[in-house]
Order: C-alpha cells, then structure tokens, then sequence
C-alpha cells in the first residue's frame, strides 16, 4: 500500500527529524535557528474540518451525517475519539512519530460566513476588521529583524502576491521557479536580465529602485542555487497538480538554503455544498491529495524537516448536519494540521466543545474554542522565534497558546 | 499667486516657451497631462494636444457628458454583455443554477471543478453556464478596451476611480450577475456628475445590496407576510438564486462600509452606534428575488420603524424608505465626505501623498458645488500643485495604468477576448476581483514588489515584440527598421517617454544593443527595454 510505503521511507531516513528528545528543552530561551521555516496551506472554501478531523467517539456526528458521516471502521484512529480521514492516512506515520499535532475547534472569533471576507481576515490577521492593508506573515516579516532579509524570506506559490504577504516587506510571488526571470525570444534571458538591470541600477529610484535590486539579486540566486535542479529525495512522490508542484518547489528552495522562512501556496475545491461524500467522493479525492502531498513534502525533506513548520488553514468550517443535498453549508471552527521537526506531535491541541447542541456555535456549527491568532502566534513565537506578535496581530491579546510546538 | 497664471498662460499657447527655460514645454505639460487624466499617450497625440492647448484639451474631457466614446460604438459592439439586459443576465444565470441543482452528476463535477483542468472543466458546464461565463468574462475586458481606445480618457479613467471608491468583488455569490448592470447603468453615468447622486445609485444597487449584505439586513424579529401555499411553492423555487438562510437580524457590513469607505472616512468622526444606527435605517433595502427581476425593492415589513440618531441627528419613529434617501444626502453633504473624497482624487491625479492646499482647493470646490464631481475635479486640474514639477512622474503605475499605457503607448489595438485583462490579472490587478470593500490601493508600495515588476518586463518585451495575447501592434507604423542604434533609441525616446528619457537610459540601452545586428530584433529589444525600464513605470 503506498501510504505504507511513504511512512516507512520516512521512518528509515528521518532519524534526526524523529528524536525530539534534542529539542524538548530549553525553549524559547534558545532563539530558534535562522533555519526556521513556516509553510502555510490555504484551503480556500472551508474545509470540512469534521471529514478532515472526525471525531468518531462523538454519537451525534454519526447522527447528524446519515449520508456523509465518516464510517467508524475507515477512520484512521488517532486518540479514540478522534481521527484522520481515510485518505489521510498517509499522515499517519508522522502522528506516531510525534511530528503531527492537529487542532479541532479552531477558526476566527468573527462570525461571517462569507468565504472572502473570513478568508480576507484569516490573512490579514485582524477578523472583523476589513481595513487592514497587509497581511499578518507580512507583517512579521517587518518586525522580525533579526532574521536575514533576503529576496526569498517570504514566497508565495502562485501568479499574485496573496493577501496573508501583501505589505512593505520584500515578499515573492512565484508562480515556477523554473521561469521566474526574465527572458525573451528576440533575446537571451541573461542579456535581457542584465539589460533590464543596467537600466534600473542607472535609472531607477526609490521602491523602483529597490524592488529591482531584489529582483535581479533573487534570479541570480537562483541561477546559482539552481533550486529547481535538486531532486525529490527519499522515494517522496509528489501528487500531481497545483499543490504537489507547489510543495515540490518549496522543498527545493529548502533545500537550496536560500533563506526562505515563510512560504505559502494555496488549493481549492473545499466547498462542498452538494454532494460531498464520505470515504469516497468528491471531498475524499481533494483530500487524498492533500494526505499525499503534506507526507511527499515530509518524506522529501527528511531530516531537514527538524526546522519546518507546515500549518494548514481554512477561512471557516461546515455545518454539522448534513445539508438537503448530501453536503455541508458554510459553519464556523474548522480543524488545523501542523506537521513539522518542532511539533508537539501525537496530541490533539486545543479543547474539544464537543457537537451537543447547546455546545455549537449559534446552535448548529462547530464553536470556535482556538483563535487562529493563538496557533499563528504560537508558530510564529516558538517555531519562528518572533519575540513581540503586538504588530503581528495588531489590537489582539493573546489567549492560551494550543501548545503545538515544543 | 501670479504664478498659477504664467502656468494657464504658458499651457495655452501653441509655441514652447524657449524664452523661459524654468517652466516646461506645452509638450511637456500634455504628456503630464495625459499621464494622469488619460492612460497615457498615444503615437503622435502629445503633439496634437499641444498644438490645441493643454488645458483646451483639459476643459474637454471635463465637458464630456457621455461615459462612452461615439467614436468606439464599432468596438464596443463586439461585445455582447453590453446588449444583453440585467434581466436577461439573471435569467441565463437563474437556468445554470437550476441545471445545477436538477442534474446531481453535474453539482458534484461543479464542486470538484478546482481539481479540473479548464479544459475539462468547460466541457462540463451546462450551456447556460457556459454563456454566463462568457458574458461576464467580457466586462474586466471592456475596461480594458475602453481605456486603451476611447477619447474620453478622464471618463474612462473617473470610471476606474468610482467602480474602485465603490467597489464590488465579482466573486461573491450573485454579485457577479449583477455586477455588468453597477458598472453601465450605476457607475458609468454618473462619473461626472452629483456625488449625492452617485451615492444614492450605488446604495440601491443590487450588486452592492448583496455584496455588502444589506440585502440580509432586517430588523431582528421581523417576519416576511405569510404567502399562500402556492406562493410560498413558487418562492421556494426561486430562492436558490439566494443561497443565504433566511436572515433573522441586522447585518452591518454596508451600514460601516458606507461611512468608513464611501462617504465620511474611517476617521470621519461616527462612532459604532452610529453604525448601527444607519444599519437600522437601511434595513428593508433589499433586492427583488432574482425570478422576479434585478431591481431595488424596499420590505416594508423588515424596516426598522423605531427612531434612530445617526451623528447626532434625529430621525423620527415611523420614516420609512425616505429616511434612507435623507441618509445619504446627510452623508453626501458632511464636510469629512468633501475632504476624505477630495483628498482620494488628489491622490490619483496629483501625488500619493497630496499637499493639503491642493486638497482644500478641492474641498472649497466641493462645498461650493455642492459635491459636483466636475468641478471639483475642474479645480484639481487647474491647480499648481497638479502641474507642479514635483509632481511629475511622481506616481507609480498601478498594473492596470501600465497595460493600458503600455498598449497605447505603441497604437496596439486590443480584440474582445478576455486576454489582455487576464494579463492585468497577473500582473496583480485582477479587474472586479479585489475580494475587500476597499477597492485596489493607490500608493506605490501596494504595486511595487520583485515579482511584479519581473513581470512588467516581460509583458514589456512580448508587447514589443508583437507577441503579447489579446492586442496586435503594428511596429512598422510607429517606429523605424534601422540599424543605426543612436537614431533607434531617439526614435524609442519619443515614442515611449515622449523625448524624456534620461540621457543615462538612453546610454544604457544603446549600450544594451551592441552587437544585435538583426535590426528588427533590436527595434523589439530597445522598445521592451523602455517600455519595460523604470521610467515607463512611473507617470
């Protein structure tokens, strides 16, 4: 079976990433390494965090699913009460290792249910406040000075500037990084890299002038690096599709040690209306991709993966009835997935509200017990080493952190 | 105060004022000119303003009282959004959602959709949802085309100020439908005319009733009239075009949106109450249920009847729709709505950060005019502060200035499909898809980043080589096949950056051309360079 064989090249090769005993201690008063990387995955159209996640102890999300509960005999176990959907299991291996943590109940303290706006707050980091110009891994990034700037601090997957890294600091939209430069037909790209160059080191001023600079310096970079020329390691394989390329060319740049501390891409297909399935379907193949590409990317990594942090998001849960049509209607808590060398694994963090009626939010979703700014904060405090989050989530007090990295 | 007057008189006259090097050419000052109330030059169109007299040309985009160019009614009507009704649009889009919903198979491919490839996701799709698709991928097009090739560049650029101000993201649910109909019948007549009137228009808009949610906004506890059985049957049938629960109270979203963003400012001085107290207000404005046509309705029975106070200003128990009428006028006429407004229009046409006598020029216009969008703008263009050197290409293009620009500069001509605002989309301004009420940023810092401007570049060079998807350019027509590289970039110079480009630019690209000996690959090399060079990118 091939999650069987992911896990197993994972455990042969990964000794390092394995041994936590290195890292239990003495945290945070050691800054973390300037190794330190966070990779964010947006699910974009809330993700049902209860076929993600399922809490297969509970009798009333058998009761309320009839037609889309996952059946207790598929669930992959976690803990007895919770566990990962059957496509997710090649995660598995990485919970018995203790490098998987996974957070019920979380989500945004505001109440919308509309996809852009809770989308839109998840990134800035300010929900219910719509004003916000930059996003939150942006904002870090400008207060973070201790870390090195270079062109490949912050990259984004993707033709846009997403939201979460929109701001003043340097940040990278790629979309390939195999074609990320400059090039033409009726001139060689290097000639037209120093063409342009020459023309904005004589000519350009200001942010013109700057921005340009990164530019040429991070083609250079990667013209030495030749990030895209190092090879998936370990037998990892990769899905194919948007979000295994994505992850695929994050490994790289990893690997290529140029920097990068946070890196995101994002995948679709999360809005599961109609139809959405139980093990099988529609929702099942979205997540066997996901479950393929998180333990590619681990394998992939190996022992390097001791200094990455992957965090997986999503603007809003789903309903806990099944809806009329064999799907789920827009909620509220979701669930999270974090996977990484300084994970707290093997735990389900955060507290459980439980799906009794009176315990949901406005009496039909999953309440939110985790603000997304507790585990983002967290992350970035203890896995990226931010000393002060005050700007990072601006007007926010913090409140219990879930405990997800040791 | 003499020397706004040399500047009028300079500005008119025909002749450069050789006599007076200090203050700049007529030319000079219609490249200015057309940088910021127009999307840039076209071949040879400096010289004609200059010739007629910049602030002739600049009282005559201020004149036009008609959004569309006559001159464009050929292109135009490649476009079939534009003769297809809101009625007929929400029709076609009523049967694709009822596809949708009768045909299982097809619900579940539409939700898998983002797993497809687009081939496989076309072939999938219902023919009204295909047709749909087709229609409303034309709108971020007309932007496009209308601002590379109509006449009435300030319209076309007061168009692009407005449907920002009072944005709408085609993404949410049915706003996308509505969204052609904002944009013709809301916004495009009324660019130039009474803010208040412009105000009221897109408040009763159904696009923005359903993207800021007023269209879900009742008073808590209000209940819709009983309907019979069969009403309540055929209401059944057409609510799935409204795919929000039944709403059961007040939603704020527009009510805060109005203040912060529309009228008085974020710092306008409401206070939360405030904008509660306008959500009450608004509450009943609503939008007809989609089988029953695209227009405002007011409910009646889910407006709020209680006396509300809205920045200390009473308004009695038992108003109904009117007192949403005085709202707005209230709104349209406070002074923190003339300068947060005022100030927004300096900061496109004059500077990111404008001086405040320019904006107080503005203001002072404003109030005089009672929020007449012509004249305050009048008023802008004839300050010093816009024709002021320091303001010359002191603005960074936003990705959409830059397109336009770039295709104008060369006299390409765009086609009617979706390509070429597709490449605005990449180059970071996706056209009525800025998801936030906000609308797209107008700083520099918001456009400038590595990535972006590598991607400048490359559009830059594919237009010049005529290779750019979605607009033909006929090089031969605007620049030279030569192989003497010093009479190229003087030719270069003047079409791009009308004969301003610095002599370091120009050394550097002649350098650049060393050794290209094919002289139609280095036409394409020394025009992508400028178009692609950091002067192009400012204006």
């Amino acid at each position: 079976m091939r999650a069987g064989a992911l896990g197993l090249v994972s455990f042969g090769l990964d000794p390092l990433f394995l041994s936590r005993a290195a890292y239990a201690t003495c945290r945070p008063t050691v800054l973390p390494s300037n190794n330190r990387s966070l990779v964010c995955l947006f699910q974009r159209g809330a993700v049902d965090g209860l076929s993600m996640l399922v809490p297969h102890g509970e009798e009333s999300y058998y009761r309320e699913r009839p037609r889309i509960a996952i059946p207790r005999t598929a669930v992959v176990d976690l803990d007895g009460h919770f566990g990962l959907h059957p496509r997710l299991a090649p995660l598995k291996p990485f919970w018995d290792s203790g490098s998987l943590a996974v957070v019920p109940a979380v989500g945004s303290p505001d109440g919308t249910r509309s996809h852009f706006d809770a989308q839109d707050y998840m990134e800035s980091g300010t929900p219910g406040v719509k004003s916000t110009t930059d996003g939150w891994a942006n904002r870090y990034c400008q207060n973070a000075k201790e870390h090195t700037d270079t062109p490949f601090r912050a990259v984004a997957f993707g033709p846009q500037l997403p939201r979460i890294m929109a701001g003043t600091a340097p940040a990278l939209a790629i979309d390939d990084l195999r074609t990320f430069g400059v090039g033409g037909r009726a001139v060689a790209g290097d000639r037209l890299t120093r063409a342009f160059e020459a023309l904005y080191e004589g000519s350009a001023t200001g942010l013109l002038a700057t921005s340009a600079e990164e530019s040429f310096e991070a083609i250079r970079m990667l013209k030495t690096a030749n990030p895209s020329a190092r090879s998936t390691e370990h037998g990892a394989e990769y899905p194919r599709g948007r979000l295994g390329d994505s992850l695929r060319q994050i490994a790289q740049l990893i690997k290529a040690g140029l920097g990068m501390e946070i890196a995101f891409a994002d995948m679709g297909g999360w809005d599961t209306h109609v139809n959405q399935g139980n093990d099988q379907g529609q929702l099942a193949l979205r997540l066997t991709e996901l479950g393929q590409a998180l333990a590619a990317f681990s394998t992939d990594l190996g022992e390097r993966m001791r200094d990455v942090c992957v965090l997986t998001m999503s603007e809003f849960g789903r309903t806990v009835r099944e809806n009329g049509t064999g799907g789920t209607d827009h909620g509220h808590g979701t669930a999270m997935l974090v996977l990484g060398g300084t994970v707290a694994g093997k735990q389900v963090a955060g507290r459980w509200p439980g799906l009794a009626q009176e315990a949901r939010y406005e009496g039909r979703d999953v309440a939110v017990t985790t603000d997304f700014r507790d585990l983002f904060g967290e992350i970035l405090t203890r896995h990226l080493g931010a000393r002060d989050l005050s700007a990072v989530f601006p007007g926010y007090t913090p409140g219990k952190a879930p405990g997800v990295i040791r | 105060m003499t020397r706004p007057y040399i500047l009028a008189a300079a500005l008119l006259s025909a002749a450069p004022l050789a006599a007076q090097p200090a203050l700049t050419t007529p030319r000079d000052s219609a490249l200015h000119a057309l940088n910021r109330l127009a999307y840039g030059a076209t071949p040879g169109l400096a010289d004609r303003i200059a010739r007629e007299g910049v602030l002739r040309w600049v009282d005559r985009q201020l004149a036009v009282t008609q959004a569309d160019d006559p001159g464009l009614k050929g292109e135009l009507a490649k476009f079939d959004l534009l003769s297809t009704g809101p009625d007929q649009l929400l029709r076609t889009y009523l049967e694709a959602q009822r596809d949708r919903r009768t045909d299982r198979r097809a619900a579940a491919a539409d939700s898998a959709m983002a797993a497809m490839s687009p081939q496989e996701r076309e072939r999938r799709m219902s023919p009204e949802a295909r047709e749909l698709r087709g229609l409303l991928s034309q709108a971020p097009q007309l932007v496009v085309v209308r601002a590379v090739s109509s006449e009435h560049q300030l319209a076309e650029v007061m168009a692009d100020f407005w449907s920002n101000h009072f944005n709408i993201f085609m993404g949410k649910n049915i706003a996308r439908v509505y969204l052609p109909s904002y944009i013709e019948e809301t916004i495009r007549p009324r660019i130039l005319g009474r803010f208040e009137d412009l105000l009221v228009a897109t408040a009763r808009s159904p696009a923005m009733m359903v993207y800021l949610d007023n269209a879900q906004s009742i008073m808590p506890g209000a209940e819709p009239p009983r309907v019979g059985r069969q009403g309540a049957r055929r209401r059944a049938a057409a609510m799935p075009a409204l795919p929000q629960r039944r709403p059961t109270g007040l939603n704020e979203n527009y009510a805060r949106e109005l203040m912060e963003l529309h009228t008085l400012g974020v710092d306008g001085g409401y206070t939360q109450k405030d904008v509660t107290e306008v959500a009450r207000i608004l509450t009943g404005w609503s939008v007809a249920r989609p089988a029953q046509g695209s227009g405002f309705v007011f409910n009646g029975w889910a407006h709020d009847q209680g006396a509300k106070t809205v920045l200390g200003v009473g308004f009695p128990a038992g108003g109904g729709e009117d007192e949403g009428r005085r709202l707005l006028r209230m709104l349209a006429d406070h002074p923190s709505t003339a300068h947060y407004i005022s100030g927004k229009l300096c900061a496109r046409l004059v500077s990111d950060t404008p001086p405040d006598g320019c904006v107080d020029l503005a203001v002072a216009a404003w109030k005089r005019s009672g929020g007449e969008i012509r004249e305050v703008l009048r008023v802008i263009l004839h300050s010093p502060d816009f024709w002021a050197p320091a303001h010359r290409a002191a603005k960074v293009k936003s990705p959409l200035e830059f397109m336009v620009s770039a295709v104008r500069v060369v006299g390409g001509v765009p086609d009617s499909t979706p390509r070429l605002a597709g490449a605005v989309g990449r180059l970071g301004q996706p056209i009525y898809q800025h998801v936030a009420p906000n609308g797209y940023p107008e700083h520099e810092e918001d456009w400038v980043n590595s990535g972006a401007l590598l991607n400048r570049m490359n559009v830059a060079m594919m237009l010049a080589g005529n290779r750019l998807p979605g607009v033909s350019v006929d090089l031969d027509r605007i620049l030279p096949v030569t192989s003497d590289h010093a009479a190229l970039v003087a030719a270069v110079d003047r079409l791009v950056t009308g004969g301003t480009m610095s002599a370091r630019t120009r050394r550097v690209i002649q350098e650049q051309l060393a050794g290209v000996t094919d002289p139609v690959q280095a036409r394409a090399f020394a025009l992508g360079l400028a178009i692609g060079g950091p002067e192009f990118q400012r204006q």
